[in-house]
């Protein structure tokens, strides 16, 4: 049991960052007002800032006499101004917890306005690990209202973590591309360019959130779910392009891995010799599931690697397997409960850590190194990977902590830390 | 203000917005005010008895703004939640006693106030002496949250121990306030130049010692007594026989002046040398050339609902003190609706960003005064000239070197502004480095040549000619470049793109105008506005036929001053429509 928790965000607040970035789709927050409040100021530092953001705010005589009624008008409202293919209601604890029928609610705004789109999520106190399963159970939802089209043969749904990947798998689906396999990306900037992934034959997962979106287009559309590993960092990049190559039977995707390691290896084994020089440990703590990539890329430039997974669903099962076997006693996952980063950080002493905002401010304080895992997403192939080795020991700012250091030791008294 | 005349403030711009509103999307709730206010007492312990997501949210918002607001947080699941959360809770407070903190303070989540889980029970489990509990209301506002924890907070309080000469107490910075930090590090700057020593503040930066000692205070000062601390004074007052001071807010030098002035007299203290040098100096800044050229002829539109205490200082310092148009303000109460109404004829009660939206665009301030929305708001639309002032914000650096209250707040505040407005419109008045000083002789058309005037009307004398310069010299390169005379059409592409943003909504109604409307014919009777005329006042004139509409301004006007009304507004022109049987 902790006494603090170091995700970035409640799961409400990344479900209405996740679908604010979807043109088409409009999410209604249904929740009180410190709940509107909070979530919508958050989850600002990561969408477009279009101000769109509907809450039903509930009061005290909603939450005693039910707060459907406003739900409903709020969703027409929605629906008259705006015009949106989907609309997605954001369920948070409170609804939940006063037992606020969402599916009567929808049946009966779908007997006045037929061509509408409203589907819905629970987010809150139902997702223990708060920020990635925001994602997940998000594009479930939308999943659950998208039109079945005809699959493709032969074609692969590459699946990312979160809405900013949309802007990021180009360095994934490139390569596919270039092999010639028909490819379909999740998430994209577009409902209608989304809705495409239900077309491919096989899901191939490039996070290890999309469980639970990948089990519903499974269930709805047949496409079948092959979880490989994680394409962050030289091996699991190649490793899964050959996977794929492999799944399709696609010959020309394994040469174009092959020349793409080649083109790396030089760069890695450069950054591994620094390593080597500097041996280096990094504690990873629960980020929007990078923590595990990002350790994962570690791992693979020679330094040791704690994480502390924020997942726990088959994908991170598969993925924390593949990972101590590749690295053995390199990489430690640490599942048991925590107070502080703090005790963490006494524990396992490393060099540096990886945290979010929380963990940051009261790691630094110390004059410890620590970045911020919201920092290092879009994490994927092989160029991400190298370029954050290439400038990893400069981004420690090292000088910054030695004067700082040196400043208290001198003018503060040695009770500084 | 008459019920009519507030009640067409709070329902007046509705109209115009979309069917839907966001209404509370900026406005904090009870449960940041209760958490804001027990972040701040740096060696208690908070506990925010909520599920993980609740935490988080809090947490984040107030690490994103403040320097090291710490919380730790019970992280209930749904399960527990179902089970009951007590036995969550004692656990939780069994691992922060053990970290021995000067007290504890639990604050109730939404889900807690709606289980009604008994609190008490752990806490009396756990036998810690000095725990707090606050349960903030689902509905209630940011102030109210601050006060229940305020008042909550008087348990901790001792009445022993000697009074402290010449000390007060300063009750209503809490964590997440905007610039509680200067503000606070400015009175008690001048406090201490008077001989005044602060006891306590409550509550942000304070420590739980300075909670239990407060009473030892002579005098409870209440810094934002159109938000919070008054009802925590009144209680302080019955039960340590402190008495409090409300009256005045600190912003702008006048009321900096009296509220220091008030609390010399307080302590019979002389204060009378050091507020004239004070006086002096704010009166040698005020009249330098910089700050009266930029204020007389700028607007300012306050948008500082989350804090009314602002909204009422503020407005009346810029009105007063600067011969500043405050063209629109909001606010959160009825109270403070009322004093700003004083200096502001347009004063929104809680609008929703829409509202907000439809009346920047009406009144193109010089400037805006708000938050993070309204800055967002105010980029989208064109207006660039911007000062925070408010909550929510989206990540901001604060210090003490910033203050809003007392007489270096009063200087920064005008520095910042003045700033703000004088560079952005003079650098987006100007030319470019190296482009042509003049395009030849290149004739314009009568209905553009009119257009420059009336845009020339819009504009601060201070800017005026350059602007005019600037806009009339790219139309005429425009012109040549499309081998044509300058055509109205051609102003008004060039007005849209070069000119000082914030005047671009009004140039489009000139535009309009000019288009649909003909020359005056000779001999008819032009419309000549004497007073000034809201805007909703204006509209109204829309109804009446057009030769006619001079004289309906003129009697109209003579009926204003004959009934002694200071400005237009719709409800004048409807009492005098009403005079005359329509």
């Amino acid at each position: 049991m902790s006494l603090k928790s170091y995700e970035h965000c409640c799961s409400s607040c990344i479900a209405l960052a996740n679908l604010g970035k979807i043109e088409g789709v409009i999410p209604i927050l249904h929740g009180p007002q410190a709940c509107t409040f909070g979530n919508q100021i958050g989850s600002m530092f990561c969408r477009p800032s279009r101000l769109l953001t509907i809450g039903t705010t509930l009061k005290k005589s909603e939450v005693i006499f039910g707060g459907e009624e406003k739900l409903k008008e709020q969703i027409i409202n929605v629906y008259n101004q705006y015009r949106p293919e989907v609309i997605v209601i954001i369920n948070t604890c409170v609804p939940q917890l006063i037992g606020e029928d969402l599916k009567g609610v929808i049946t009966e705004v779908k007997e006045k306005i037929p061509s509408l789109k409203v589907t819905y999520c629970e987010t809150g106190f139902n997702q223990p690990r708060s920020t990635p399963l925001g994602n997940d159970v998000s594009w479930r939802a939308i999943i659950d209202v998208l039109e079945p089209q005809e699959m493709v043969k032969g074609s692969v749904g590459i699946l990312g973590r979160a809405g900013q990947d949309a802007d990021s798998l180009g360095c994934i689906t490139s390569l596919l591309r270039e092999a010639g396999i028909t490819v379909y990306a999740f998430p994209a900037g577009h409902l209608n360019e989304m809705a495409k992934i239900i077309k491919a034959e096989y899901l191939c997962p490039i996070h290890i959130v999309p469980y639970l979106t990948s089990k519903r287009i499974n269930e709805r559309f047949g496409s079948k779910t092959v979880y490989i590993e994680l394409p962050a960092g030289v091996a699991g990049t190649t490793n899964f392009l050959r996977g794929v190559a492999d799944l399709v039977g696609n010959n020309e995707l394994k040469e174009i891995a092959d020349r793409e390691e080649k083109r790396s290896l030089p760069r890695l084994e450069k950054i591994r010799e620094q390593f080597r020089q500097k041996p280096t440990k990094v504690l990873l703590v629960s980020g929007p599931a990078n923590e595990t990539s990002m350790g994962k890329i570690l791992a693979e430039f020679g330094a040791e690697v704690i994480i502390v997974p924020s997942m726990r669903n088959a994908f991170a099962r598969q993925e924390q397997d593949i990972l101590q076997k590749r690295y053995g006693s390199c990489i430690i996952f640490h599942e048991n409960d925590f107070n502080k980063v703090s005790d963490l950080v006494g524990l396992y002493k490393p060099d540096v850590v990886f945290g979010d905002f929380q963990a940051r401010v009261e790691v630094i304080r110390d004059l410890i190194p620590c970045l911020i895992n919201e920092n290092y997403l879009n994490e994927y192939g092989y160029d991400y990977a190298l370029d954050f080795g290439e400038n990893f020991f400069e981004n420690l700012k090292q000088p910054f902590f030695t004067e700082w250091k040196e400043m208290m030791s001198r003018y503060a008294g040695e009770s500084y830390v | 203000m008459s019920e009519e005349e507030k009640s067409r403030l709070r329902q007046g711009y509705k109209t115009k917005s979309p069917q839907l509103t966001m209404k509370e999307i900026h406005k904090p709730s009870s449960f940041e005010g209760a958490l804001w206010a027990a972040q701040g007492i740096t060696d208690a312990r908070v506990i925010y008895h909520a599920p993980p997501g609740c935490y988080l949210m809090q947490h984040m918002n107030s690490i994103c703004n403040e320097w090291h607001p710490e919380m730790y947080s019970t992280l209930i699941s749904y399960a527990e939640v179902m089970q009951g959360t007590g036995k969550k809770l004692e656990e939780v407070l069994e691992k922060v006693v053990a970290e021995k903190p000067q007290a504890i303070i639990i604050i109730t989540s939404p889900v807690i106030e709606i289980t009604g889980d008994d609190v008490q029970g752990a806490v009396a489990a756990a036998g810690f002496e000095k725990t707090v509990i606050i349960r903030p209301t689902l509905g209630g506002t940011l102030a109210d949250g601050k006060e229940k924890a305020f008042i909550a907070l008087t348990e901790l309080m001792k009445a022993d121990g000697e009074k402290r000469k010449k000390s007060v107490n300063l009750i209503g910075p809490t964590y997440n306030t905007f610039n509680w930090r200067a503000d606070v590090f400015e009175l008690k700057r001048m406090l201490s130049s008077i001989g005044i020593c602060v006891n306590a503040v409550l509550t942000a930066d304070c420590t739980v010692d300075e909670i239990v000692r407060a009473p030892r205070a002579e005098l409870n000062i209440c810094m934002y007594p159109y938000d919070c601390g008054i009802e925590c004074a009144k209680k302080m007052q019955e039960q340590f026989s402190i008495p409090h001071t409300a009256s005045h807010i600190p912003l702008g030098f006048r009321e900096s002046a009296a509220w220091l002035d008030d609390i010399a007299r307080f302590f019979q203290i002389d204060a009378k040398q050091y507020i004239a040098q004070e006086m002096k100096s704010a009166r040698d800044f005020i009249t330098t050339l910089l700050v009266t050229n930029t204020f007389f002829e700028s607007t300012a539109a306050l948008s500082t609902d989350n804090c009314d205490t602002y909204s009422v200082g503020i407005s009346s310092f810029l009105k007063r003190e600067l011969g500043m148009d405050v063209c629109m303000a909001s606010v959160a109460t009825d109270e403070a609706l009322d004093k700003v109404f004083q200096v502001c004829a347009t004063v929104l009660l809680n609008p929703s960003i829409d509202e907000k939206k439809a009346v920047l665009l009406e009144k193109s301030p010089t400037i805006i005064l708000g938050n993070y929305y309204d800055l967002k708001l105010a980029t989208d639309l064109g207006f660039k000239n911007f000062l925070y002032a408010d909550i929510p914000l989206i990540g901001y650096i604060f210090s003490e070197t910033t203050p809003f209250m007392g007489f270096m707040g009063a200087k920064h505040l005008v520095q910042a502004m003045g700033n703000e407005i004088y560079t952005k419109i003079f650098i987006e008045t100007k030319g470019e480095m190296e482009g042509a000083i003049s395009s030849g002789e290149v004739p314009w058309e009568l209905d553009a040549e009119r257009a420059l005037g009336r845009i020339a009307e819009m504009l601060p004398h201070f800017i005026r000619s350059i602007a005019l310069k600037k806009i009339h010299q790219v139309a005429d390169e425009t012109a040549v470049q499309k081998k044509s005379s300058v055509t109205l059409g051609i102003l008004q592409e060039v007005a849209t793109k070069y000119t000082p943003t914030r005047f671009k909504s009004k140039y489009a109604t000139i535009f309009t105008d000019i288009k649909d409307t003909p020359l005056v014919p000779d001999g008819a009777e032009q419309t000549e506005f004497q007073m000034e005329w809201d805007q909703s006042a204006k509209e109204m004139l829309e109804m009446v036929p057009d030769e006619f509409v001079a004289k309906a301004v003129r009697e109209t006007e003579a009926y204003a001053r004959e009934k002694n009304y200071g400005q237009i507004t719709t409800a004048v022109v409807d009492k005098y429509r009403k005079k005359l049987g329509f």
